[in-house]
């Protein structure tokens, strides 16, 4: 029987969700201090109202329930799923405040896809836009990257024994260390050396390339945290075009490339155990699949003359796979010329790399390696059990730090999780269409939306339908929930919402 | 009665078109002393572009947006935009005779990159950003949808650069008067925060 809540859960999930929103004003904290050290007095003042916006509503959401208790796994996967919106409701308000955006939804899409790690942007006139805003943009990212559960996690505001539920209902499974809170550390941990790391090069080039120091430095921050995080928003409206650096592209490349592996994966070789990283299943899936992305996509390439020598196909199409397979976004050929230089091939193959996306437990979105390396390996066991004889017991294994047998219950998760991304990119599609929209670039979009992958086939600007961007909204926000969290809420709701039903509580 | 339809519009279209020419003079003469008070081009230099392509190449006065949404009819044509600089000059290789600069649209925010000698970037006296109003320049130049020298990039390689307006600071006002909404919900906020624990510690 499904189960709904009760008045008492509400209160719980209402306190933490307000936990969570207090938490967010010291996270605006970071661009009002950029707005008072570039003297951006305007912006300043905004941060300031969003802060006192948040302590306002996060302490009524808290005044719901005193002393709430431990969460529950149900309540967990409720406070996981709206954490995401009612966050991205608050983070919103700046944004809204700083004229750049047509309407609050514009807003709220962009802080959506800045959380979801989307990275695509309805803003107007990015050229002008603060330093404290675009820190905020990039701070978003951050956020969202290691997961706002995680990064909860790991500043104990769940407590220092936080249910492992709470994890979990973030789309990760697998902890670095036994402890929750101290895998959420770690992850953070990684995440910050790599920035900082990338950072300091970044901004590097940048001088070099002949930026002034100050927004040399920014823009190398702001890159590194959109390259590692696999988000793909850009301090300019040209993207990764705008610096014409080679160099700049190769860090990027590395970074994305290191976001999308599994943090897992990541402790196992900071630990000098590098033949884990490369018997595990999903790397082995992620180099057949990257080979073979890539020799398509480079034969396709070849089939449009302004493509097809081998320095550009080099420079923009081994960019844009590693940008779209990881889930980026970042651009470093122009809307216009996906859609009219690149031939459709080259552009579905984009749709498609962005559809499978990265590891699991990494920072990119997608139906993940894992699960396509689970699901290929259904398919041999499947084979091997058709050909065995009928006394025969099949058993498939796979290397995933360390040897695991194939079980129904992973091959049935990976397969509920696919189902359910297809169907969602189908039925974006189908909404795409419906507003008029061409049928490829309908495709395109629905699967960077809800595969949180970025590279926009150009209906995704300030001015689309609302009903459209409102759809594309839910379908960032599910994506990066890898459906269950926010199935799971969604039917929770409807169930509490149905009078009929009895109240059944295990 | 058809005939007389035709010359009707042969005439009409007569019409217009000399209508278009005389207006287009007349928005040359008045503007010419405006854009002659900001543009460093000597008189009389230049005036003769002996690398110009035949007419039907060059489009003239062509739109930063148009450029963006362009398909394979504006390669390597000849172009003509104007567009307020913003972001930064980026060197192109280690010489730095060259550089990169980024054109955005006073319509809309779609930009172009600009591929210029250095010498016509100092032209350049501000760049666009938060609180600054980039200098505007026009630009002639051919288009390139994927450039074979620069690796596919979509860019706009120029061949004259005028300055047209120049730049503008416009600093952000220290007001506190703006900061006081905001101070009044933080402080209704931390009250509210201080209410919950009283309210906590009072349970336990």
């Amino acid at each position: 029987m499904w189960q709904r809540f009760t008045l008492y859960d509400i209160r719980v999930i209402g306190h933490y969700l307000g936990v969570l929103v207090l938490f967010s004003s010291l996270a605006l904290l970071v661009p009002f201090v950029t707005a008072l050290a570039c003297a951006e007095w305007v912006p300043a003042s905004h941060y300031l109202l969003t802060i006192g916006v948040s302590l306002v509503v996060g302490s009524a959401l808290r005044f719901l329930r005193i002393e709430p208790g431990r969460l529950n796994r149900q309540q967990a996967l409720v406070v996981t799923g709206l954490a995401w919106i009612v966050l991205a409701l608050v983070a919103a308000v700046p944004l809204h405040l700083s004229g750049h955006y047509g309407t609050y939804l514009d807003a709220l899409f962009d802080v959506v896809s800045g959380i979801t790690t989307t990275g695509v942007s309805l803003i107007t006139d990015l050229d002008h836009l603060s330093n404290a805003d675009n820190m905020w943009r990039f701070m978003m990212h951050l956020l969202g990257g290691l997961g706002l559960i995680v990064v909860a996690l790991s500043f104990g505001l769940f407590g220092k024994r936080a249910g492992a539920s709470l994890y979990m209902s973030e789309g990760r499974s697998e902890h670095v260390v036994p402890n929750v809170v101290q895998t959420a550390q770690f992850i953070g941990k990684i995440a910050i050396g790599v920035i900082l790391v990338a950072t300091g090069i970044l901004a590097l080039l940048c001088l070099f390339a002949g930026m002034e120091p100050v927004r040399a430095t920014l823009h190398g921050l702001w890159l590194a945290i959109s390259g590692f995080s696999t988000g793909g928003f850009a301090p300019m409206s040209q993207s990764v075009m705008y610096y014409h650096s080679f160099p700049i592209e190769l860090v990027l490349m590395l970074l994305m490339l290191l976001g999308s592996i599994n943090f897992v994966l990541h402790s196992e070789v900071w630990k000098g155990r590098l033949e884990v990283f490369f018997r595990d299943l999903e790397i082995r899936t992620m180099f057949l699949w990257l080979a073979v992305m890539t020799c398509v996509f480079a034969a396709s390439l070849s089939a449009s003359g302004e493509f097809s020598d081998l320095p550009a196909m080099l420079r923009r199409g081994l960019f844009t796979v590693i940008s779209a397979f990881s889930t980026t976004g970042f651009q470093n050929i122009t809307t216009n010329q996906l859609t009219t230089a690149l031939s459709s091939g080259a552009f579905l193959v984009v749709a498609v790399l962005m559809a499978v996306g990265g590891s699991g437990g990494s920072t990119s979105g997608g139906v993940k390696f894992s699960r396509m390396g689970v699901i290929m390996k259904s398919i041999v066991a499947t084979i091997k059990e058709a050909l065995a004889p009928d006394s025969a017991r099949v058993v498939v294994d796979y290397y995933h730090v360390g040897r695991r047998i194939l079980s129904p219950e992973v091959v049935k998760e990976a397969m509920t999780v696919f189902v359910l991304y297809v169907a969602t990119y189908a039925v974006g599609a189908l909404v795409g269409i419906a507003h008029g929209y061409e049928a490829t670039q309908a495709i395109f979009e629905s699967v960077s939306m809800a595969s949180n992958g970025g590279v926009t086939s150009g209906i995704s600007v300030s001015g689309m339908p609302a009903t459209l961007e409102a759809f594309y909204i839910f379908q960032m926000w599910a994506g990066r929930l890898e459906f269950v969290t926010l199935l799971a809420l969604l039917v929770e709701v409807v169930v509490s919402l149905d009078p009929r039903r009895l109240v059944h509580r295990s | 009665m058809s005939e007389v339809r035709d010359r009707a519009r042969r005439a009409g279209r007569l019409l217009g078109r000399a209508a278009a020419t005389c207006a287009l003079c007349g928005g040359l003469l008045a503007g010419a002393p405006a854009m002659r008070a900001f543009a460093e081009e000597p008189e009389g230099d230049n005036a003769v572009n002996t690398q110009q392509l035949p007419d039907s190449s060059f489009i003239y006065d062509t739109s930063i947006t148009d450029l963006g949404t362009a398909d394979t009819y504006y390669d390597n044509q000849t172009v003509q935009v104007t567009g307020e600089v913003v972001g930064d000059k980026i060197s192109e290789g280690l010489n730095g005779r060259r550089c990169w600069i980024t054109l955005t649209s006073p319509n809309d925010s779609s930009t172009v990159t600009v591929l210029m000698s250095s010498e016509s970037a100092a032209k350049i006296d501000a760049f666009g950003a938060y609180g600054t109003k980039g200098t505007t320049l026009q630009v002639q130049g051919t288009f390139h949808l994927a450039c074979p020298e620069h690796e596919g990039l979509s860019d706009l390689h120029a061949e004259v650069v005028t300055a047209v307006e120049p730049g503008k600071v416009t600093e952000d006002p220290l007001d506190l008067g703006m900061f006081a909404p905001g101070a009044a919900v933080v402080a209704l906020g931390l009250a509210m925060m201080g209410v919950f624990y009283w309210l906590r510690e009072r349970q336990r």
